[in-house]
């Protein structure tokens, strides 16, 4: 099912590796996303859908120093968010305040608040909690996960406790359960891996390798989703995580990313390196064995 | 005439008339007719008056008329006279007649008196004479009547006295019914007189019955009696009054005991059906098991039978019995057909428990033993079936997993060809042997079979629907794909899908195929030829074809995502590993690169062993062989000229000039689907490579060396991938993204030198014709030694 060119655009100047939905915007749909550009001034744009849904307008525009690898909004407020980016050499993290606009598009400065600068190695993500107002933070590099404490009217940000996930394991991203504060998920080389964030310890591992994506169900509890290199997209139900629960076939190249639809239970996004974007509905109930099908595929031409 | 005629009746009626009158006592019955007429004028009527008529005459006639009947009156009184004295005369005839005969009888009874005096008195005499006979012999006679009953009393005496040996004889000629009848016999007077007069005898005939009850009881449950003489046995003891009901089951857990030896061992079956098979060949030779089987079982009803009748009570119990044995009958048979049974023995045995069954129901009807085989042989018949397709299905693994596919031998030899080949035919082969069996089943028309006809279609079909639907999923779990409904399963598979070889992934892909394309279509043939007309909803060829038709392709895919998965950590592991911001110059082609080239080729190989070729392949490959060369390099030359040029220039417009390169070069479909070629496994499985290639290098950072080093391994990966791929565009294509992808990630974009990049690749070639040289002198000192 091939869709048609329905999609609406927006065009960046520079390639980019990362988007985000202002959840805390709760008047108007918007993104925030970063452009990937070694040489080139990177910028952090602003989007809106207009009123009518037919239209992407740019309602800000902000020169970012470095190119960014990961962007995430903070979901209790619509001005502050978090990126990871690298100088080419080495990587950094920093949460941003986007200034009060008063009118002007002229690429304002954004407001470092502060910045999550314990890392040593490649950093991977940041993560928020999704479910709402938390002061704390997840940072990820290669080797290590970092709980930190935000202040954001002191513009400070401390490191509560951290843990290391060893050489071997090199952690590439992750996903904050929204149903428990305290338990996180990071994918890694061979094994996706859990951890309490109140011992700081791991607890769990699905033993899958190259999961590329991760993502809680937010509307049922113990249900994760990964997307792996090879062999498409898995739905998982943590309290027995020996065998997926759903299997969905994935793209033709690496499934790099998946998402859940944050209202509707089974609906899943995810993006892959076929340069394609699939909409999938698999079933919840596990005795209705249907099939899943892709519902929709838009091929996103570069 | 006829006037004459009439007086002439009228008279002679008169007449006759006039004479029975006179011998009629009274006239007026006898002549009704003439009373009636009665007139004056009637002359013959008892009124006539003579005078009355006289006078009438007178007045009325004339003379003439007077005289004329004066003439007739006196001549019928003429008339009348003779006739009289005719009649006087005869009369007196017979009158004298009778007179005589009274005369002489008379005369003969006279004498008759004496006699009879004479005779009373003879017999007379007769009667004093034997009454003086009779009373001289009375007493003789009495006399020898007692003398009779005396000797009937001693000989019974006799006999009682004698009761003791003539038993020990009966014992000793084990004429025991004889003996029996004897003591029998004897017993009431025993019972009588036993405590008296006959108080040894009687002592000494029960000591013999005792023995005889012994030897009757050692007779009953002595194995080597025949049944018949058990039985006999039997009824003697019950004459004999000796408990029965013990008896009984006594005998019947001897019974029992036997149906061991009746049974159908499973160890021993195979030889059974054996002999039976050849002993139907060579009829001479039938002292085999069989045989011998079948006499105990004869034997067996025999006894049924023969108890049957002595204890009538018993039946619930031989029922229970035979029931028993048939059901240990059916149970021995699905502990043999547990192991691997040809349908010929399964018959065999199946024959030999039906005649069982038929001889055990002859005797007890009423078991109802056919309904219980029946349904027990729908059971056992219905396992065979599916343990026959189990069994195929092992066969069929086992031929699959057999080759101990390792990763050398794959390469080099044609592990993977002779193992399509062998788990082909043995598919082939064994579906159609499976059938060959079914059909024998069919034909065989012992009774219970033919009911079950129908069913055993329905469970062919259904069997061989569910054998190709059980094989694809069974194909699935070999090759490692896992299916997520089962849970245990997904745990075992998780553990060994490292092991699984791509390799058998392929022969199960293609086999698949050959599946779909050869195999159902002839069972279907078959079943359709053989079973014309039945239903054959069970069995769905369309279905079964699409269902390996996708598993086909499933099955191929996953191979390519298996080849491609560790092809992934190999270019994984090189862009993990070196910190490419701090890439030294690059010396030489990076090593990865053989051993991507070395992946792929095995992968070349494999698919030759398994995959048919393109069809448009070979000429293509044969008129691009010798320009290759010249082609390849002049893009080179092309392409490191571009490069050159764009040295010169800024980064970013160089940025700029591939992005729009990109937008005029036509887009190249890089994720065809697969097709069942070689060249288009291989074809895939090199653009996903390259695909992934280009998202590593997308992920990283580089600097001059680093780039340069991507740009010289790229440049070398160039000429041998275009050889061994079809769709020479796509990777050209494929290739530049890498390039692009690099320079992009580069923080200092500075090609290589063409002249370098050419030293390079020249030193690398020159180095693996040396290794390969190498190589090969290794592996010819190896043959030779």
């Amino acid at each position: 099912m091939q869709g048609g060119s329905s999609g609406i655009g927006y065009g960046l100047k520079y390639q980019a590796r990362c988007i985000s939905d202002v959840k805390a915007d709760t008047d108007y749909t918007s993104f925030l996303t970063g452009t990937l550009s070694l040489k080139e001034e990177n910028e952090v744009h602003l989007l809106r859908l207009s009123s009518g849904g037919s239209e992407l307008i740019c309602e800000g525009l902000f020169s970012h120093p470095n190119e960014i690898w990961d962007l995430a909004s903070c979901p209790f407020d619509q001005r502050i968010f978090s990126t990871v980016f690298s100088t080419g050499e080495s990587f950094g993290a920093a949460i941003w305040q986007i200034p009060e606009l008063y009118g002007q598009l002229n690429s304002p400065q954004l407001e470092r608040v502060a910045s999550l600068d314990a890392h040593v190695g490649k950093i991977n993500c940041v993560l928020w909690w999704p479910s709402g107002r938390c002061d704390k933070l997840i940072s990820m590099d290669e080797q290590n996960i970092f709980l930190w404490s935000l202040a954001c009217s002191n513009k400070s940000a401390e490191v509560l406790s951290k843990d290391s996930a060893g050489m071997l394991h090199s952690l590439s991203g992750g996903a904050w359960d929204p149903h428990d504060v305290n338990a996180v998920a990071a994918t890694g080389e061979s094994s996706v891996q859990f951890w309490d964030l109140r011992t700081m310890k791991k607890v769990n591992s699905i033993e899958r390798a190259h999961v590329r994506g991760v993502d809680y169900n937010p509307k049922r509890e113990h249900i994760l989703i990964t997307a792996e290199d090879e062999s498409g997209i898995h739905v998982w139900d943590l309290r027995k995580a020996k065998a997926p629960v759903q299997e969905l076939p994935g793209h033709t190249h690496w499934t790099w990313a998946v998402k859940c639809n944050p209202e509707y239970d089974g609906l899943i996004l995810s993006a892959g390196t076929d340069s394609a974007v699939n909409l999938w509905y698999a079933a919840a109930s596990s005795t209705n064995e249907k099939t899943p099908e892709s519902l929709w595929v838009q091929h996103v031409s570069v | 005439m006829a006037t004459e005629a009439a007086p002439m009746d009228e008279k002679a009626k008169r007449m006759r008339d006039l004479l029975s009158s006179f011998y009629t006592p009274d006239p007026s019955i006898s002549t009704p007719t003439s009373s009636i007429s009665t007139s004056f004028d009637n002359i013959n009527g008892p009124s006539f008056d003579a005078d009355q008529y006289m006078d009438l005459m007178i007045k009325k006639s004339n003379l003439d008329v007077l005289l004329q009947r004066h003439v007739q009156m006196a001549a019928e009184i003429k008339n009348l006279d003779t006739d009289l004295q005719m009649l006087v005369y005869e009369n007196y005839n017979k009158f004298i007649s009778a007179t005589d005969t009274i005369k002489r009888m008379k005369s003969n009874i006279f004498g008759m008196e004496g006699n009879m005096d004479q005779l009373l008195h003879k017999i007379m005499s007769v009667q004093s004479r034997s009454d003086g006979v009779n009373t001289s012999l009375f007493e003789k006679r009495e006399h020898i009547e007692k003398l009779h009953r005396t000797r009937n009393l001693l000989r019974k005496v006799q006999f009682i006295y004698d009761l003791p040996a003539r038993l020990q004889k009966c014992i000793k000629s084990e004429a025991y019914g004889d003996a029996v009848r004897f003591y029998t016999g004897a017993m009431p007077i025993l019972k009588v007189y036993g405590d008296t007069s006959f108080k040894d005898c009687r002592r000494a005939s029960e000591e013999a019955i005792e023995t005889i009850i012994k030897n009757l009881q050692t007779k009953l449950f002595s194995d080597s009696e025949s049944i018949q003489a058990r039985a006999e046995a039997a009824v003697l003891l019950k004459q004999l009054d000796v408990p029965v009901d013990s008896l009984k089951d006594k005998l019947l857990e001897k019974l029992e005991q036997s149906l061991d030896g009746l049974q159908i061992n499973p160890e021993e079956a195979s030889k059974l059906a054996e002999h039976n098979v050849s002993s139907k060949d060579e009829e001479s030779n039938n002292q085999g098991p069989a045989k011998i089987h079948e006499d105990a079982v004869r034997g067996f009803s025999e006894a049924m039978r023969a108890y049957r009748e002595i204890f009538p009570d018993s039946e619930e119990r031989l029922f229970k019995l035979a029931r028993s044995l048939t059901a240990t009958h059916f149970e021995n048979m699905e502990l043999y057909i547990r192991k691997r049974v040809s349908a010929a023995d399964f018959l065999g045995i199946f024959r030999i428990i039906w005649e069982d069954v038929v001889l055990m129901d002859e005797v007890l009807p009423e078991a109802a033993l056919s309904d219980l085989s029946a349904e027990a042989a729908q059971v056992t018949l219905k396992q065979f079936v599916a343990r026959t397709f189990s069994h195929l299905q092992q066969d069929i693994s086992e031929t699959l997993l057999k080759f101990d596919i390792n990763q050398k031998e794959v390469v080099d030899g044609e592990v993977l060809k002779v193992v399509l080949e062998a788990s082909g035919k043995a598919v082939l082969q064994g579906t159609t042997d499976i059938f060959q069996e079914f059909r024998q089943l069919l034909d065989e028309n012992t009774g219970i079979f033919v009911k079950m006809n129908d069913l055993l279609i329905g469970w062919i079909q259904k069997g061989f629907q569910d054998f190709f639907r059980s094989l694809e999923s069974h194909f699935l779990v070999l090759s490692g794909k896992t299916s997520s409904s089962n849970e245990t399963e997904g745990l075992v598979e998780g553990k060994s899908s490292e092991k699984i070889h791509a390799g058998l992934i392929l022969v199960l892909a293609q086999l698949s195929v050959v599946i779909e394309q050869k195999v159902i279509p002839r069972i279907a043939e078959e079943i359709t030829a053989s079973f014309s007309g039945g239903n054959s909803q069970e069995f769905i060829p369309g279905e079964l074809c699409r269902v390996f038709h996708a598993a086909s392709e499933k099955l191929l895919q996953h191979y390519i995502d298996t080849r491609t998965q560790k092809i992934s950590n190999v270019l994984r592991k090189r862009f993990k590993t070196p910190n490419w911001v701090k890439h030294k110059e690059p010396r030489e082609v990076h090593m990865y690169v053989d051993m991507l080239l070395q992946q792929l080729e095995e992968v070349g190989k494999e698919v030759k062993q398994i995959l048919p070729q393109g069809t448009f392949r070979k000429h293509k490959r044969s008129d691009s062989n010798g320009s290759n060369t010249t082609t390849s390099s002049r893009s080179t030359t092309l392409h490191s000229d571009k490069m050159a040029r764009s040295n010169s220039q800024r980064a970013r417009s160089q940025l700029f000039e591939t992005h729009l390169a990109k937008l005029f070069k036509q887009k190249v479909e890089i994720f065809t689907k697969v097709e069942f070629t070689q060249e288009s496994v291989v074809t895939t499985t090199v653009k996903l490579c390259l695909k992934s290639l280009q998202e590593y290098v997308r992920l990283q950072t580089f600097n001059r060396s680093g780039f340069q080093q991507i740009q010289l391994d790229i440049q070398f990966l160039k000429a041998p991938l275009k050889e061994t791929v079809e769709d020479e565009a796509a990777i050209d294509f494929l290739l530049d993204e890498v390039i692009v992808a690099a320079s992009e990630r580069c923080l200092d974009v500075t090609p290589l030198e063409p002249p370098i990049l050419d030293k390079l690749i020249q030193a690398k070639l020159a180095k693996s014709k040396e290794h390969n040289n190498n190589n090969n002198n290794n592996n010819k000192t190896t043959v030779s030694s």
